[in-house]
This record gives structure tokens, sequence and C-alpha cells, in this order.
């Protein structure tokens, strides 16, 4: 029944997070596939816990995770080839689906938030893209609380400027 | 007071983020600052809008070959029954190991007759090749971090698929020759086309094979024959009695739960087909009643279900009255039906591959996928040694994406029905539509062999769950290894039905035909209680329902569950009454010393020969509403009865043969053929024609009685 519990445990979590992950390291890897297999070996890695010692952290333990194992592919791949560097990968552009848009079509937010800081943006998206308190955000990015909170605020603060008055029509119930 | 809007806090309190104290003094500065207001409103539109946005951007998952690689990390390693074997086999020398796949094939192709010389390593037709590639891959993935004793993990793997691929070198070999003879069986790759030898009987020869090496010729088809019996011995029926005659003065009460299954009946032909009559136990008579739907007319009260009582002789034993109590539920158009939420549990553990069970079941699925609507959700679960959504919640409109998920079905290992079924009920929860139909739908052999296999243990997961508004539909599927009784349990506690798919046409009838009956329960919880006058009744039996009974006390006990009756559901309980005058063999009861009853002159003197109530609740209601339906006989004689009732009361005594009921009276095959042949008006789908000619076939098998 443990080993039963157990598997349903990864299930569970796999069902939970596995877009969010894939989405999350296919935005640091700017590739599926490799963020596939980065998620796919952050998984392996959560079957070998126990689940009794991650508890409700279980987000925050499989963010960390693949956010590392994916900047070491990141890394192991710049060293290959060192003309590229790691803060102008043309991640977005890499967005499953994104060669099916172009500017225009491509929302004007995303196309804003691209302009922010790439701290900024990745305290974003785990924010509003996959819903982590400042807390977990801390931990996986190892910025101070203190700090999420600021790069957050910051980050709205610039785009809501000028953003506000086209969100009033797109606004969504 | 001043406002900065600098200051991250604001942004923190609409995110949710601030301490209690914060998060008061935030609200305070709100009340009193109209700034603060207009920043914090502003911060709000700004969030809406970027959550919308980015959760808006598509989130691929992991490709199915990864998240497989991952479940079966999960999964619980010693149990899959090919690894267990593989085990063994790796412990003994490498050379035995050859001689044994050897033997494997010399079996195999001793029984095809068409000797083709290949070694393990041969390359497999593409079919074959995708369909291994797709579950081997998992273990042998570069990806896959190797840790410790994973590295021997794999190598068993490896030894395991090496030796599958063997094995199903032969099956391919089978599928071209099947292709190269014209055979009509060809139908691309899909097991339909092989023999219909189950995974068991392969595993039983390899360790055969492994055994003895090859067998002589001889030898080999008393290997067959054991194989066979082994297979039958490990179908499992529960004991039932014929329900006994009991004296109204003894207890003038016959208290049961309503039993909408068919799986009965669909194996009852089973085994006819075969050439086999049915173990006596597998023989449910309420069941085969109630395979059939009878002509009662729609409810028209306020209650959702209506009773219909009609009585007269009884056709195996003319001095004894037959009542019959007919159930209609309403019927609902299915173009209005509330939207439903599907979770479909599939068992794809090795037991499946064989064509009448994966294969059938597939098809099944994709006949009725056909019939859902855009409000409609499908949900795929699957379970073997480990259990994994293979489809999330899915609209019924995106009838591709649920299709190929059908089609990317594969069995493979053993069966864990306990985690799976707390996954299925999960994902139902989790889609759970308010004033729809939320249901699990269980495919399987019924055969849990790993994890949560203890009857008991399942039960209670499963009444556990019942409560939480999920019903459960449980589809029984092939043969040899077939778990009737537990199959059975579970739809009862899981607020469910049972139904047993042999053919193509069942699955059709069961899950297109009868898809509202069998998906949206319009009255759960159904009791039945009778009382009898016993100024007109000496005895009576209920004819079948034996392991339906209630306690008397439970009817009106709403905490106890009973079965459960589907939009346009017809359920058929069968009494067979001995009246006043008439005596019947009893082992006697000595009178009651201390008791005396004391009746109602009045109420006993109305002529009425019994009392119907019955309990319902609503779908979502928790207490019961009582409808009550006094019985009076008119003596009429059971060729003026009505064709439903003479239909029902050859079922019946079709039923009480088989079972070798010691009540079954004069039933002979003839006189059901008879009865059944008269009775036959209004059967637009040839259900009634069909029990004609299984009647014939088993008075073929069994003699006329």
């Amino acid at each position: 029944m443990e080993d039963a519990t157990k598997s349903t445990w990864i299930v569970a979590a796999l069902d939970q997070y596995e877009g969010h992950l894939v989405r999350y390291a296919t935005w640091i890897l700017g590739d599926v596939e490799r963020a596939r297999e980065v998620v796919q070996e952050t998984f392996l890695r959560l079957c070998k816990e126990q689940p009794a010692r991650i508890g409700n952290h279980l987000a925050q333990w499989l963010f960390t995770v693949c956010r590392n194992l994916a900047f070491d592919v990141r890394k192991k791949e710049n060293r290959m080839s060192p003309l590229k560097d790691p803060e102008t990968l043309p991640v977005t552009d890499d967005r499953p689906g994104a060669s099916l848009e172009n500017e225009e079509t491509m929302s004007q937010v995303l196309r804003l938030m691209e302009t922010l800081p790439k701290n900024q943006r990745e305290v974003l998206r785990l924010k509003f893209q996959s819903d982590l308190s400042y807390k977990e955000i801390s931990a996986i990015t190892k910025l101070s609380v203190t700090n999420v909170g600021f790069l957050i605020h910051t980050a709205i603060k610039t785009l809501r400027k000028e953003l506000l008055a086209e969100s009033a029509k797109r606004r969504i119930q | 007071m001043n406002i900065n809007p600098e200051d991250p806090k604001w942004t923190a309190y609409v995110l949710g983020e601030l301490n209690d104290a914060e998060r008061a003094q935030v609200e305070k500065e709100l009340e009193s600052s109209a700034t603060a207001r207009e920043v914090v409103e502003e911060i709000r539109l700004a969030t809406d809008l970027l959550r919308h946005e980015l959760t808006q951007e598509q989130a691929v998952g992991l490709a199915a070959e990864q998240r497989h690689a991952i479940t079966s990390a999960a999964a619980p390693r010693r149990v899959r029954p090919m690894f267990r074997w593989a085990g063994v086999a790796a412990s003994v020398a490498a050379g035995l190991l050859i001689v044994a796949t050897l033997s494997v094939q010399s079996l195999f192709r001793s029984r095809q007759a068409a000797p083709v010389a290949r070694t393990v390593t041969a390359s497999l037709p593409d079919a074959h090749r995708a369909e291994t590639d797709g579950r081997e891959n998992a273990h042998v993935n570069p990806s896959v971090v190797s840790r410790d004793k994973e590295e021997d993990e794999r190598n068993r793997s490896q030894l395991a698929s090496n030796i599958q691929e063997g094995l199903q070198v032969q099956q391919g070999q089978q599928l071209q020759q099947a292709q190269q003879a014209g055979s009509p069986a060809g139908s691309g790759g899909q097991l339909s086309a092989l023999p219909a030898y189950s995974f068991a009987e392969k595993q039983a020869y390899r360790r055969l094979a492994v055994a003895s090496g090859p067998p002589p010729a001889a030898a080999r088809t008393a290997v067959a024959d054991r194989v066979d019996q082994r297979q039958l011995n490990a179908e499992a029926y529960d004991l039932i009695s014929d329900n006994p005659f009991i004296r109204v003065t003894q207890d003038p009460l016959a208290t049961f739960s309503i039993d909408v299954d068919t799986a009965s009946y669909a194996n009852i032909r089973r085994f006819l087909s075969m050439n086999q009559l049915p173990p006596k136990d597998a023989v449910r008579i309420e069941e085969m009643i109630n395979y059939f739907s009878y002509d009662y007319p729609s409810p028209t009260a306020r209650h959702p279900i209506a009773t219909y009582t009609e009585v007269a002789a009884a056709p195996w034993k003319p001095e004894h009255r037959l009542v019959r109590i007919g159930i209609k539920g309403k019927d609902i158009d299915m173009a209005k039906r509330p939207p439903s939420n599907l979770v479909f549990l599939v068992d794809v553990s090795g037991s499946m591959a064989t064509p009448e069970k994966l294969p059938m079941l597939k098809s099944a699925m994709k006949l009725m996928v056909e019939k859902l609507g855009e409000g409609d959700h499908v949900a795929i679960v699957t379970y073997a040694g480990s259990s994994g959504v293979h489809l999330r919640s899915t609209s019924g409109d995106k009838k591709e994406v649920i299709n190929s998920a059908i089609d990317a079905l594969n069995s493979d290992g053993s069966t864990n029905g306990g985690a799976g079924i707390l996954l299925a009920y999960e994902t139902a929860m989790s889609n759970f539509i308010r004033g729809g139909t939320n249901r699990v739908i269980l495919a399987t052999d019924g055969d849990f062999n790993v994890g949560v296999t203890n009857q008991g243990d399942l039960i209670r997961i499963i009444e556990e769950k019942a409560k939480s508004g999920v019903f459960l539909s449980v589809l029984g599927f092939g043969m040899g290894n077939y778990k009737d009784s537990t199959l059975e349990k579970l739809a009862d506690k899981g607020n469910g039905n049972y139904a047993y798919i042999d053919t193509m046409n069942e699955a059709r009838k069961v899950l297109v035909e009868e898809m509202s009956s069998t998906l949206l329960t319009i009255a759960k919880d159904v009791k039945i209680q009778v009382e009898f006058n016993p100024a007109e009744v000496n005895a009576y039996r209920l004819i079948g329902y034996e392991n339906r009974a209630l306690r008397h006390e439970d009817f009106n006990d709403d905490k106890k569950d009973a079965g459960d009756m589907g939009a346009g559901h017809t359920v058929t309980a069968l009494f067979e009454v001995v009246p006043r005058g008439v005596e019947v063999e009893i082992s006697a009861v000595d009178q009651l010393k201390y008791q005396q009853r004391t009746l109602d002159i009045r109420r006993v003197a109305s002529g009425e020969l019994l009392n119907v109530r019955i309990r319902y609740k609503d779908p979502d209601g928790n207490t019961s509403q009582l409808i009550e339906t006094p019985v009076i006989d008119r003596g009429t004689a059971f060729n003026n009865a009505s064709t439903e009732f003479r239909f029902a009361a050859a079922v019946a005594s079709f039923g009480m043969i088989l079972r070798d009921s010691p009540h079954k009276g004069q039933s002979t095959m003839d006189a059901v053929i008879e009865i059944a042949e008269k009775s036959r008006s209004g059967d637009k789908n040839g259900y009634r024609d069909e029990f004609v000619q299984l009647v014939r076939k088993a008075r073929a098998l069994k003699g006329n009685q």
C-alpha cells in the first residue's frame, strides 16, 4: 500500500506540475525537447524522495530541482558554443507555438514583458504562471523574500503604466 | 496620510502575500485614502492581465514515454510479473535461458504448424516494433539517470524485453501469415488478428518451457490441457444458494435491493458460445431477467420511478402464483441530458492483451465517445503495475484527441486496481460537474494482483469514494481469469452498475444504446420491501437477488446503500407465491411458544395478496421517498399474462434450469423456448431472439431439463 500511495503521489505531482515545469524549463532553455528531458529527470529524482520528507514543499522542490538542472544544461551548452550569451538567448521565440505567431498577434503584455530585466521576468512567470508564493519563489531563485516582492512590484509598476488603458478592455472577469 | 505608490507592500497586498498585521495596516490605509485605493486598483488590473496572458501560454507536458518512465520508476518494482519472472530467469545459467527461449518458439511453432526459424534478436515487424519501443524505451532511455540498484533492474527488464520480443516475433509471424492467407482478421497489426492466447497462457507456456525444455509432441497436448484447466479454475464466482420458500407466518417481509447489473447473462452467453455450460454460481437469475428491457410506461407522477405489478400462474408450477414487480425509471431525452464527466479507468495489465479484452474495449470506447458532446468531459486513467492519467479531462467535442488517446492504450504489466481506483476518483472529483453525471467507468478482467488486492480493502475504498457523488460503472471483460465476484461487489458498493462485455454487440448495447441508463442515475439506493398478506399467502420465494438481500430494518435506514436506477432503466423482480390452501414442503420450524401475531382483520380481509413498498433517493439526495403499491391477485392464467410477464418468466425458468434449482418444478428448455418465442413482440434489437438461440444451445449441451 505504501508503494501504491507513493506511485499515486508521483502521478498526482506529474498531473499538477508537469505542464508548469516544462513551460518554465522551456523559458530557461529556449527549447521544448531539452526542457522535457530536464523535467523528466526532475520527476525521476522525485521518485527517489520520501513524500514525508518533502511534505507540502512539493512545488518548491520541483521548481528548484528543475531550475538547477536547466541551468546546468544551459551552462554546459554555453561552454560548448561560447559565442552564445545566456542572457540573449531568444527564449520567448522558442515558446511552443511561437513560430505560428507574429509580432502583431503576440499580446502586448508579453511583448512588453520581454523588455524587463531577466530576473523580473522570471519572478513574474513563477508568480503568475505557476502561482507560487513569494516565499516559494525566494527559495527557488535564492533571492530574499523582500527582493522578490520588490522585483514583482517594480515589474508590475513598469508594465501597468503602459498597459492600463488597454487592460480595462481586455480584462478577464 | 502619506501614500507611497513605490512601496512593494501594495503589490504584496493584492497578491495576498502580507501577514495579518501588515494586511490590517494596508486595509486601514485603503479605508482612509482614495489614492491608496487607486494604486491598489491599478495593480490589481495589471496583475489580472499578466496572470491571464501568462497562463494562456501553452503548456506542453512530457512525452508519453517520458511519463511512462517516471510512473514506472515510481511503481513498486518487484511486482511486475514479467520482471519477476525475468528475475528467476536471470538467476539460472545463460545457456538454459537460450534453451528456454527456443523451446517457447518450438511450442508456438507446433501450435501454429508454421515453422519459421528466427532468433530472439531478429528484427521485429514494424507494427510490433512501434508498440514494443513505446513500452521498453522507458527502461533504456539514455536520459534516465541510472543509480545503484537500477542498473540491475534495467538488465532484468532488458532480458525480459528480449524474451518478450521473441514472443512478439512469433506473433508478428502469425500476423503476416494471417495476412498472406488473406484472412479477414489481418487488421493492421491489431491484436485481434492473433489467436486468443491469453497473457497468462503464454506465461504458463514459458514457465513450463523453462522447467522442462522442449517437451515431446505427445506431452504438448497435455501441457495445453493443463493450461486450459488452470485458466478455467482461475475464474471466481461466489457461491449462490437459491432463496428458499418462506412461510408468511414465519416472516411476512421480504426486503432486498434492486439489481440493475446484466453481467451474468452476458457471461452465460459467453460460456454457451464456447459450447460449455456456465458454472452454477455464475448464474444470477435477477441479472438474466434484468438484462432485458421491459415495456413499462414511463413514470408520470412526481416520482422519478414507477412500479408496475402483475400476477399470474407460475409456468413451472401452475398451482403457484408468480408475482412480477416492475420498476421503471423516467426516460430522459439524450439531447437534454445533463453534461457528463466520465473517467475511464482502464486495466492495461498484461492479462488484458487478448483481442476480446483491451482491443474490444478500445473499439467500444470510441463508439461511446462518438455520442458525447461539447459539455461532456472524458478522462482516461490507466492502471497496471503503476497507474497514471492517460488522458486528462477533455471536452467531448475533441474527438480526435480522445480517440488517439484510446488508440495509444497498450497492455503492460500487472494489476494494481487499488491505486488506479483512487486516482480515477480523484480525477472525477477534480472535474466534478454539479448537476451532471459524474462517473468512473472501470474496465477490467478483475484480476487485481498487485497493491490493494484484498477485496475488503478495495470495497472499503469504493464505499468511501461513493459518498463523493461520483458513481461507478464496472465493465467486465475476457475469460479465463475473470473475477466476477470482485467486480460485482465493487459495482454494488460504488453506487454503480456492472456489465459483462463479451461481444462488440454487447459493448454497443451497454455503452451506446443504453448509455443514458448506464450513465445517468435518476434514483439511487432503491430498495424493495414486500409484505405478504397471511390471509392470501401461505409461503413465498424471491427468485434470484440472493446477494441483494437486506435486513428488514435496513429498508428504512437511509444510511444503507442499495442499487441505483438509470434513466429509462427497468428493473424486474419475480416472487413465486404459494397461495393459502396449497401446501408446500418447507423444513418445519416449530410453532413459536410465546409470540402471538395480532392481525389487522380488516386489512387482512382486503383481498390484497401483498403490498410493495419501494424506497429511493434522488441522485443527490440523502433522504428516501416511499412509494406503496398494494397488489391484488385476479387469478390470471399464465397464457393470459402480458408479453413482458411471460418473457421474464421464461428467463427465470431458464436460469433455474441452469442452476439446477430445487425450485425449477416442471421447467424444461422446450417450455422456455415455447414461451419466449411467443413473447418476443417489441424486441427491437433482437435480444429476445438471441435468448431463444441461447436456450437451444443450452438444450443441446444439457438436455431438456
